[in-house]
């Protein structure tokens, strides 16, 4: 048996070079078939399943094939435009609020003072509490008739009747956003502050000396150098609250009256709730591709960074 | 068809259902109407009843379940239920303990692999694993879940007959929910009707009659409101919760007091094509609702995202005046109660004395109540993982539907699917040792099931939710709620 060796840069067209790296597709091969059965599969399934009209009396080897109808009523559904709405809230501000929180938890603890270790062991809490314990703990400090919040609030005088959150169309969705920026903000913390610790001190030393003051340090100095971690923790944190199941559906199931549906919540419940496979898939595929335009700009982001440090 | 199955009917129901046929021309519509969808006359079916025929009859199962399957069978099953959780009475926990203990005495080479799983997610758990063949051999499953199923042909045919029982020793309201097509799927397990509770204490605090249940819907309300005002404590205990089984269990008997209907479920002869959501008396039932959520404020704010259970934390502390509820809420509350500890188990103790049990009240129709229940199934052979062993299947659901195990099995949260269990002497012991008993049996007569087609999950567990999120939140109003729920609905039987 021939051993493995390091193949060297060929000149030969496409087929020559996959013999030339045969033992490379050979060594990735277990790999490439486990992700095609678990992901390729699936997602061809996805698709294939959009074009079928699956109702719940029928069996799915009954399925009747409907072209884009699917796509045609999942895009003209009354729900769609509130549905799709709520995403854009939900995603954009709990992206923002995270990454902020984040960032300002990070230079805080940049810095050395005592009891930084207990502190960043503190505001790591909320990002290794399973999200499901803490969907139901929110759930009762938020209660409209018996929550934490409320009866706080009411003690202190700040409110003189019910605090009304998860029960109210127009907070729910704010009050779920708290809880997923309380949640997720430790990640951003976390990034930035690997981040952080690459900036170089003698340049924060020369702008000193330079007498540029603490803003202008942070704005001229570790900003920019801040810039790839933060391009990388904004996609990570959009695409994980894009897909983020967890805490819409257990605090309120995407009620009262669709105020805290999204995009997943609504695929969950047309799929497992109203056995619309079809339609489900039809909804899924339509997310997976604003989930490839994210992912084109995170894989950009991440080989962008990667050919800057080349050159 | 109703004289002919009257004249095969057992001592049990020869008694009620020969006053049936004999009053059916002179009873009230509503009543024979009623009494066509349960088989039992509720005139005759009263706590008196109940009472007086428990107790007449001794049963051996093993030796009925011999002549079905030699009781040295060697075999082994995948089996998949909902049963006890931790919100259910200790008591229900040891009867499900004993009754595994009893089956693997009587069947000592049976090996059965059973996962009990919860209501909210056995549901989905289910579709999956029949979709996948990989769902269990047998199955139970409420009342209303079993038709999808069937629809889809992923269960085998079982009828009472199969196991060695009598189908008119069930419920025929009990039946249809397992018949689709002209074919039976399963076997009645339990039936139950819940009932209206209330708390005494509070209803005298409020000035009301503490020892008065609201005889209709109307009164509900109103009695609501002036408990809110008089004493500032919730007076009903609304749910309007999204894709949770307590609310349709809640709203449909108003709805169909009022005279109106999901499907034309509670119509004399259902054909579960026509859509009744859209009518005089489903916006009756959705207005006392808003009426009470909105406009009188006298029920919880969280009713949008409450279920049952959350209510039972303020009944308990003596905050929530009326609920309706299981038959076992009762031994749920002392349950409760007896774990308090302090001044907190002397007042609640005082909340589990001042309970009272009344009828479901009637609205401007009639009184009705949701005929629920569980339904065991074996599934088909092409959707199971391995090989359905259906012996095994047959020994364990003639162990589990006979008069003794549907009468054990359902001791405090309902009745014995099999009707000769209220013959026996478990169920006289239960009418003596659990409180209200008689008075949730008794309604069991104006119980209507939830229409056996495959849509009917989503309907009631979905469409009907969110009609009422939608006129509480007074997002629609409550006739463009009844509107957007009847669309959807006639979407849903037009295959879409």
């Amino acid at each position: 048996m021939s051993r493995p060796h390091r193949s060297e840069p060929s000149s030969r067209g496409l087929i020559g070079q996959i013999i030339d790296h045969r033992w490379d597709y050979l060594y990735v091969l277990p790999a490439l078939g486990v992700m095609m059965l678990v992901i390729a599969y699936p997602i061809y399934y996805t698709f294939y399943l959009s074009f079928f009209r699956t109702p719940p009396s029928l069996a799915m080897s009954e399925k009747i094939f409907n072209g884009f109808d699917n796509y045609a009523t999942v895009l003209g559904s009354d729900s769609f435009q509130q549905v799709t709405w709520n995403t854009i809230v939900w995603t954009v501000w709990s992206t923002f609020f995270a990454l902020i929180l984040g960032l300002g938890a990070a230079l805080v603890l940049n810095r050395e003072f005592m009891g930084r270790g207990l502190l960043r062991g503190l505001l790591l809490i909320p990002f290794v509490i399973s999200a499901v314990a803490a969907s139901y703990i929110w759930r009762w400090i938020y209660h409209s008739d018996f929550g934490v919040l409320g009866a706080v609030l009411f003690d202190l005088g700040l409110i003189d009747g019910k605090l009304n959150l998860l029960d109210n169309i127009d907070m729910v969705l704010p009050s779920l956003i708290v809880v997923n920026v309380w949640k997720e903000f430790p990640f951003a913390m976390i990034m930035i502050l690997a981040g952080l610790q690459t900036v170089p001190d003698q340049l924060l030393n020369a702008a000193r000396v330079d007498g540029a003051g603490a803003f202008h340090r942070f704005w001229h100095v570790t900003l920019p150098h801040l810039k790839g971690v933060l391009i990388i923790t904004v996609l990570l944190l959009f695409v994980q609250n894009l897909n983020h199941f967890i805490i819409p559906w257990i605090m309120t199931g995407g009620g009262p009256a669709g105020a805290s549906d999204i995009w997943i919540t609504q695929i969950y419940q047309i799929a497992f709730g109203r056995i619309r496979f079809g339609i489900a898939s039809a909804y899924s595929v339509i997310l997976f591709l604003v989930m490839v335009v994210i992912g084109y700009f995170y894989v950009k982001a991440l080989t962008g960074d990667e050919d800057r440090q080349a050159h | 068809m109703l004289l002919k199955n009257a004249a095969r009917q057992r001592n049990l129901k020869g008694i009620a259902c020969a006053l049936l046929t004999s009053s059916a021309l002179v009873l009230p519509a509503p009543v024979a109407a009623q009494a066509n969808k349960t088989g039992i006359d509720p005139e005759t079916w009263t706590p008196e009843h109940v009472r007086s025929i428990a107790g007449k009859t001794t049963v051996d199962t093993a030796a009925e379940c011999s002549k079905i399957v030699p009781l040295d069978y060697e075999g082994e099953l995948d089996y998949w239920y909902v049963g006890p959780n931790e919100a259910s009475p200790q008591l229900e926990h040891e009867m499900y303990e004993e009754f595994w203990a009893a089956l693997a005495e009587t069947y000592p080479n049976i090996e059965i692999n059973a996962q009990n799983l919860g209501y909210n997610d056995m549901l989905n758990k289910l579709r999956t694993a029949a979709l996948g063949n990989a769902a269990p051999d047998v199955a139970r499953l409420p009342i209303l879940w079993g038709s999808e199923f069937a629809a889809k042909r992923q269960l085998s045919e079982l009828s009472p007959e199969d196991v060695g029982y009598d189908s008119d020793d069930f419920w025929p309201g009990a039946m249809k929910s397992v018949t689709l097509d002209g074919k039976t799927w399963g076997i009645p397990t339990n039936n139950e009707t819940m009932a209206f509770i209330w708390n005494a204490g509070i209803f005298e605090e409020a000035g009301l009659d503490p020892d008065k249940a609201p005889d209709t819907w109307e009164e509900v309300v109103a009695y609501s409101k002036q408990i809110k005002e008089k004493t500032g404590k919730n007076g009903y205990g609304l749910v309007a919760r999204v894709n949770a089984g307590n609310t349709p269990f809640r709203f449909m008997p108003m709805v169909w007091g009022e005279g109106g209907g999901a499907l034309d479920e509670a119509a004399d002869s259902p054909t579960y094509q026509e859509t009744w959501i859209d009518s005089d008396g489903t916006r009756r039932a959705v207005q006392n609702y808003y009426d009470m959520y909105v406009r009188d404020k006298s029920v919880p704010v969280s009713a949008l995202t409450n279920t049952q259970t959350e209510n039972q934390d303020p009944f308990l502390a003596n905050q929530l005046a009326m609920v309706i509820a299981h038959p076992s809420e009762y031994a749920t509350m002392l349950d409760r109660a007896s774990r308090a500890t302090g001044s907190d188990k002397e007042a609640a103790m005082e909340v589990v004395n001042n309970m009272r049990y009344g009828k479901i009240p009637k609205g401007a129709d009639r009184r009705a109540v949701v005929f629920g229940g569980s339904n065991v199934h074996i599934f088909n052979p092409d959707n199971i993982d391995g090989d359905l062993d259906m012996e095994a299947a047959k020994a364990l659901i003639c162990f589990m539907t006979g008069p003794e195990w549907s009468t054990k099995l359902a001791w405090v949260s309902s009745n014995p699917g099999n009707t000769r269990g209220f013959e026996t002497e478990w169920m006289k012991e239960r009418l003596d040792t659990i409180k209200f008993l008689d008075v949730s049996t008794s309604m069991l007569p104006s119980g209507i099931p939830f229409p056996p087609v495959a849509e009917s999950p989503e309907i009631m567990n979905i469409i009907i939710p969110e009609m009422l999120q939608n006129a509480l939140t007074e997002k629609m109003t409550v006739e463009e709620a009844t509107a957007d729920a009847e669309r959807k609905i006639q979407s849903l039987l037009d295959g879409m």
